[in-house]
């Protein structure tokens, strides 16, 4: 039986007479990731280099009169909306997971619906439903001669800001912890009620305290969308440092200043991600054993049915039905004077820069995350954290770094353009929508990865290691064995990269090009041209878009999590 | 020799400890070992530095006269010619069992891939399971998916971790018996590694006890263990 | 290994669609027609357009530049945006500007834009006719296109006419938890206040901020139109803003917003003393302008008479040009003092008014 012929690897070896660590280290995933790490750097550097500039003399001012009202006002709002969004997030995920009661199913996607609605529509929307013109008090007024009591009905201040921004911002908190308990071991909850704990008792010290990592990473992301929301605090006349960072920048027309302030808000971003990575501690949101039985629901009873049932719709409907509907009766008002032929080029305009954004992200989300798994380093741990810079940055200063950047690149390759084509003119790439999509990357890079690098964490090194073996190299393997096992993780960042680019403002405010509007932006300016009625119809298109991706999202998602729980039976 | 480990040395990145210490050790052609060890002695980082997962910090492994490692060389995993028998089996869930076991023959033609597919599953007594997948399998029938997936390439060395730990107690004289039995069949030079002597009493021509990364003991499954 | 086979396709497909629509992306810019100075054709090449950066956006303008494109076979080339953002674009781009032209609906960033050296002077004697000289740079680098006033809103049923005077009375006791304004941030606040430092200097400007303040019914928010609200609604009885959102609340497709517009009254403030803020949209050439011709051309146009009136009329603004006749509505609120100061101070004093709104404490 010796007839066993060595494996094909003869002339290999003998080219391989180099120096074995570089021969290892590089290879066309650590080349491709070095390159686009730099490229999503230099920008940003670029800019940071601008906090070593003497302060101006509106610094004083700004320190002496604003500077304490943009911390309260941020933190306040950070701190309110943080905790919100995390009870009602929390609470949420745990009812949909753990129990039955009358339209559980459909909650249990719906509820992430709110997600579509930008937050400055949602902002003007109830304003529109809440102010004296709107449907409420006129009814009011018109039907039983009751004038309320206007400030009671005055959504316009840091309260309304922050019950609106719970209330679109919660499906995050929501999302990352019921896709945490459903990978949670039913043992361990199972044994709590058999150990006679109530249901109640069982999510406070049980749930909670081991769902704190995913908890805390949804909140996260909810403050990050609060510190560089603009739209919203711009049109309630709150200050808030991103409000603050165009006050400066354009305003005062001192940029340094607004990096300064951005720098502030990064440093507050840096302490809430260094916090959480604190809180979470040695804890990994993967599991490593194999044997994951998911949590069955148990059937409410009597009222408790009611009440939660109630409690779905009251939120359901605050986050999703109540603008959607009120949308709707702007947008028959306004139809027939705005909807034209021209709403389809805003729609292809969206959806176009909005997929090819999306789709270099999700690649380079792969890239990065891949390359990271394989080497575990220094290097790479920076790298992943690189990833995420960009959503910690407000837009605008994304945008000025990004068209700086590129009017740089532009006149550096003026002479070589020039030589190829007579036609080429100094600004070409600066005065294309590749800035536009270059400066989405930066931004939305972070989301695509997390999502990403959670598909490789839970499949773990395995599989990459049992093909390797098998006679694959490192791409054959992505391909072959990586890429179908992580495809509902890439499916999931496609998706939120997708709906967060396609609401996203300043950096398409911007750097868009001639003539080019997007469904946000044409939005944003009838709302801002205190014309409420006919922004209806773009910001409709754009809730229905991301509705209708969040439900492909959330069939992917069960459809994955039954394949899951066979895989690991 | 066939297998030439010499002053073999590693330390994981994050440990303040060598988890393998001057560990030099030669295999013959055809031969069973085990390596014997409390968890934590450093036995699967032996296979893994043998796969090529991991690059030693000095030392060399050649297998039939070719240098895999040593200071100017690394051969990739994928180029040494390795199986190995994974403690989690780590099949393909989106491949069926046969689809699994075609993975590693890439330099066949259809035909050829077809009859090297029923060969192994013969060996392995697996035939009628072809076109299951993964899922719908056990775990003892998970683990000869998985042996006769890193036989197929008919690799120069064949690598077991934990064979028999995630297998129920009633199984194991059983199975251990049958990968002696396919092991033998299919001649294969091979290692595994195990902290139950039972394992290396049953199936190793030789067995290494290793202890914090360093070997204490080498010799006969039989001499090694007749004290206790 | 056949659904291998389908993700690999997947990706194949969608790189290919991905090249493909970055191909289209770039192909339809309009930018990569600019011939540039170096093309001994460049002039014919370019005749065929004009790059505007513009602050506005209604759908009126834009079936404006499709009769100027009609008349002329000019065709505009539109960025929206804010117009700090578009004055930062054009001076990041610098000599390369794609921007030949630049309408803002505040003539103070017009005038900030002539100061950080972004616009270049224009002859011609069409413009000179059309726009009366008050309404346009003594450089002639910008012309005013519409004109606005910022007026006190006030309801009828709470305020008697008579108690109304100034911006400067609003301060006085009687008017505490009367008033409405929205914030400070917004550029008519900011454009008022510096024309006020113009006219009494900043410490009288100051006083005023705080004393307004002191009389408000609520934090400044909203935009203008909420403050009409506001009034209507009975939380505040005065309101400064502009008129032509009242205007564009009685065309408002909400029967309730329209009661809201019926509801209030405008008054003028000033009229006995040195007249009522008013505010020019305006237009003008960038320095670097490479279809500078066409841009002038696109001007003139629009201060033409029959221009005019839809331009204005799309805002329910007084247009620039005198010979234009005014909507009804215009002609409803008549004729008025208009502050007596030369218009380019409200770019000079920009950063000066926001300094004081935020010492004052005002939002």
């Amino acid at each position: 039986m010796f007839i066993i012929k060595s494996y094909k690897h003869k002339k290999d070896v003998n080219d391989l007479f180099k120096l074995r660590d570089i021969k290892t280290n590089v290879n066309m995933w650590s080349v491709l990731s070095f390159v686009v790490i730099v490229l999503i750097i230099l920008p940003t550097l670029n800019i940071s280099l601008k906090l070593l500039n003497e302060t101006s003399e509106n610094w004083p001012h700004i320190k002496e009169y604003l500077l304490i009202d943009y911390i309260i006002n941020t933190a306040t709002i950070v701190a309110f909306g943080g905790a919100f969004t995390m009870i009602i997030g929390t609470s949420l995920a745990w009812l949909i997971t753990a129990f039955k009661f009358p339209m559980s199913k459909f909650f249990k996607w719906s509820l992430l619906l709110p997600l579509a609605v930008p937050p400055y529509v949602a902002g003007f929307t109830y304003h529109g439903i809440l102010n004296y013109t709107g449907v409420i008090q006129t009814f009011l007024r018109n039907n039983t001669n009751i004038n309320v009591n206007q400030s009671l009905f005055n959504i316009m201040n840091h309260k309304g800001a922050i019950f609106i921004l719970t209330l679109v911002l919660y499906p995050y908190v929501f999302a990352i912890v019921r896709s945490f308990l459903a990978k949670q071991s039913a043992d361990l909850i199972e044994n709590s009620r058999v150990l006679g704990k109530s249901p109640m008792a069982t999510f406070f010290k049980v749930v909670l305290p081991i769902s704190r990592p995913a908890i805390v990473g949804g909140v996260s992301l909810v403050i990050l969308e609060i510190l560089n929301e603009y739209g919203l605090f711009n049109y309630f006349g709150i200050s808030t440092f991103s409000v603050a960072i165009f006050r400066t920048w354009f305003g005062l027309s001192d940029l340094d200043s607004a990096i300064r302030l951005a720098a502030i808000v990064m440093i507050m971003v840096l302490m809430i991600l260094l916090l959480e990575k604190l809180m979470r501690g040695r804890k990994r949101y993967s599991y490593t054993s194999s044997k994951i039985r998911p949590i069955q629901p148990i059937e409410l009873k009597g009222i408790k049915r009611i009440l939660a049932t109630l409690y779905c719709s009251v939120i359901f409907g605050f986050g999703f039905l109540i603008p959607t509907i009120q949308l709707l009766h702007w947008a028959l008002l306004t139809y027939r004077e705005i909807l034209n032929v021209k709403f389809l080029g805003y729609l292809y305009n969206s959806l176009r820069v909005t997929t090819i954004a999306t789709v270099i992200i999700v690649v380079i989300s792969i890239l990065i995350a891949n390359y990271a798994r394989i080497k575990e380093n220094i290097l790479t741990k920076i790298y992943t954290r690189i990833t995420i810079l960009g959503y910690s940055i407000p837009g605008a200063v994304i945008a000025v770094a990004v068209m700086i950047f590129f009017i740089d690149i532009d006149n550096n390759t003026y002479v070589i353009r020039q030589a190829i084509s007579h036609n080429s003119t100094r600004l070409f790439l600066s005065t294309s929508l590749v800035m536009l999509i270059f400066a989405y990357v930066i931004r939305f890079l972070g989301i695509g990865y997390n999502s990403i690098e959670s598909g490789f964490d839970k499949i773990g090194k395995g599989y990459f290691e049992a093909s390797r073996l098998l006679g694959m190299s490192v791409t054959k393997t992505f391909f072959k064995v990586d890429l179908p096992m992580i495809k509902p993780a890439i499916i999931s960042g496609f998706i939120l990269v997708f709906i967060d680019i396609l609401k996203e403002l300043p950096l398409t405010m911007i750097l868009r090009t001639f003539n080019f509007h997007t469904l946000a932006t044409k939005a944003y300016q009838y709302a801002n041209d205190e014309m409420i009625h006919q922004a209806a119809i773009s910001s409709l298109l754009i809730i229905f878009i991301s509705a209708a991706m969040i439900f492909v999202l959330n069939m992917n998602m069960s459809k994955g999590g039954r394949k899951n729980v066979y895989k690991n039976k | 020799m066939y297998i030439k480990i010499s002053n073999l040395n590693f330390k994981y990145k994050n440990a303040d400890k060598p988890t393998i210490l001057d560990f030099t050790f030669n295999i013959s052609k055809g031969e069973v070992v085990s390596i014997f060890g409390q968890s934590g002695s450093g036995k699967s980082t032996i296979l893994r530095l043998l796969a090529g997962l991991e690059t030693p910090k000095k030392g060399t492994i050649e297998i039939d006269d070719k240098v895999m490692v040593d200071d100017n060389v690394f051969v990739l995993p994928e180029k040494r010619g390795v199986g190995m028998v994974f403690q989690d089996y780590a099949l393909f869930p989106h491949m069926t069992v046969e689809e699994n076991i075609k993975f590693g023959l890439t330099k066949m033609s259809k035909s050829e891939k077809k009859i090297r597919v029923d060969e192994v599953l013969n060996l392995v007594g697996m035939k009628e399971f072809k076109s299951r997948y993964p899922h719908e399998l056990s775990g003892g029938q998970q683990q000869r998916i998985a042996l006769a997936r890193a036989i197929a390439p008919k690799p120069s060395l064949l690598l077991l971790d934990e064979p028999f730990s995630n297998l129920d107690a009633d199984l194991q004289w059983k199975i251990r018996q049958d990968l002696k039995e396919i092991l033998e069949k299919a001649g294969i030079t091979s290692i595994f590694v195990t902290h139950d002597k039972e394992d290396s009493l049953a199936i190793a021509d030789k067995v290494v006890v290793l202890e914090k990364g360093e070997i204490i003991k080498i010799g006969k499954a039989n001499q090694i263990f007749k004290d206790n | 290994m056949l659904r291998l086979r389908k993700t690999n396709s997947l990706i194949l497909l969608i790189v290919v669609l991905s090249v493909f629509l970055v191909g289209c992306t770039t192909g339809n810019t309009p930018a990569n027609n600019v011939g540039g100075e170096n093309s001994p054709q460049g002039e014919n090449i370019n005749s065929g357009e004009v790059n505007l950066f513009t602050t506005r956006h209604y759908d009126t303008d834009q079936l404006l530049f499709e009769m100027f494109e009609e008349e002329t076979g000019i065709k505009v080339n539109v960025v929206n945006a804010g117009a700090d953002e578009l004055l930062e674009r054009i001076q990041l781009e610098g000599e390369d500007t794609v921007a030949d032209a630049l309408i803002t609906a505040d003539v103070g960033r017009l005038h900030t834009a002539k100061e950080r050296d972004l616009l270049q002077p224009v002859e011609s004697e069409i413009l000179f006719s059309n726009i009366p000289d008050n309404l346009r740079d003594n450089d002639d680098t910008w012309f005013g296109l519409t004109k606005r006033a910022r007026v006190i809103v006030y309801s009828p049923d709470r305020v008697d006419p008579s108690e109304l005077s100034t911006y400067e009375a609003l301060t006085e006791p009687q008017w505490r938890g009367r008033i409405a304004m929205r914030t400070s941030s917004n550029i008519y606040n900011i454009s008022l206040m510096a024309s006020f430092i113009e006219v009494w200097g900043e410490e009288k400007s100051l006083q005023w901020a705080e004393g307004l303040k002191e009389n408000l019914a609520r934090d400044p928010q909203g935009n203008d139109r909420d403050q009409a609200t506001a009034v209507a609604s009975g939380v505040a009885d005065v309101a400064i803003m502009n008129t032509y959102y009242i205007g564009g609340m009685l065309n408002s497709a909400n029967e309730e917003e329209r009661n809201v517009a019926n509801s209030v009254e405008i008054f003028f403030p000033n009229q006995e003393t040195d007249g009522t803020h008013i505010n020019v949209s305006g237009i003008a050439v960038t320095k670097h302008a490479k279809n500078k011709e066409n841009a002038i051309k696109l001007m003139e146009f629009l201060s033409g008479e029959q221009a005019q009136k839809i331009f204005a009329e799309a805002n329910n603004e007084f247009p620039a040009n005198p010979n234009v006749q005014w909507s009804s509505w215009l002609l409803g609120l008549g004729d008025f003092k208009e502050q007596n100061i030369d218009l380019t101070a409200l770019g000079d004093n920009h950063s000066k008014s926001i300094m004081i709104w935020d010492r004052a404490g005002f939002k």
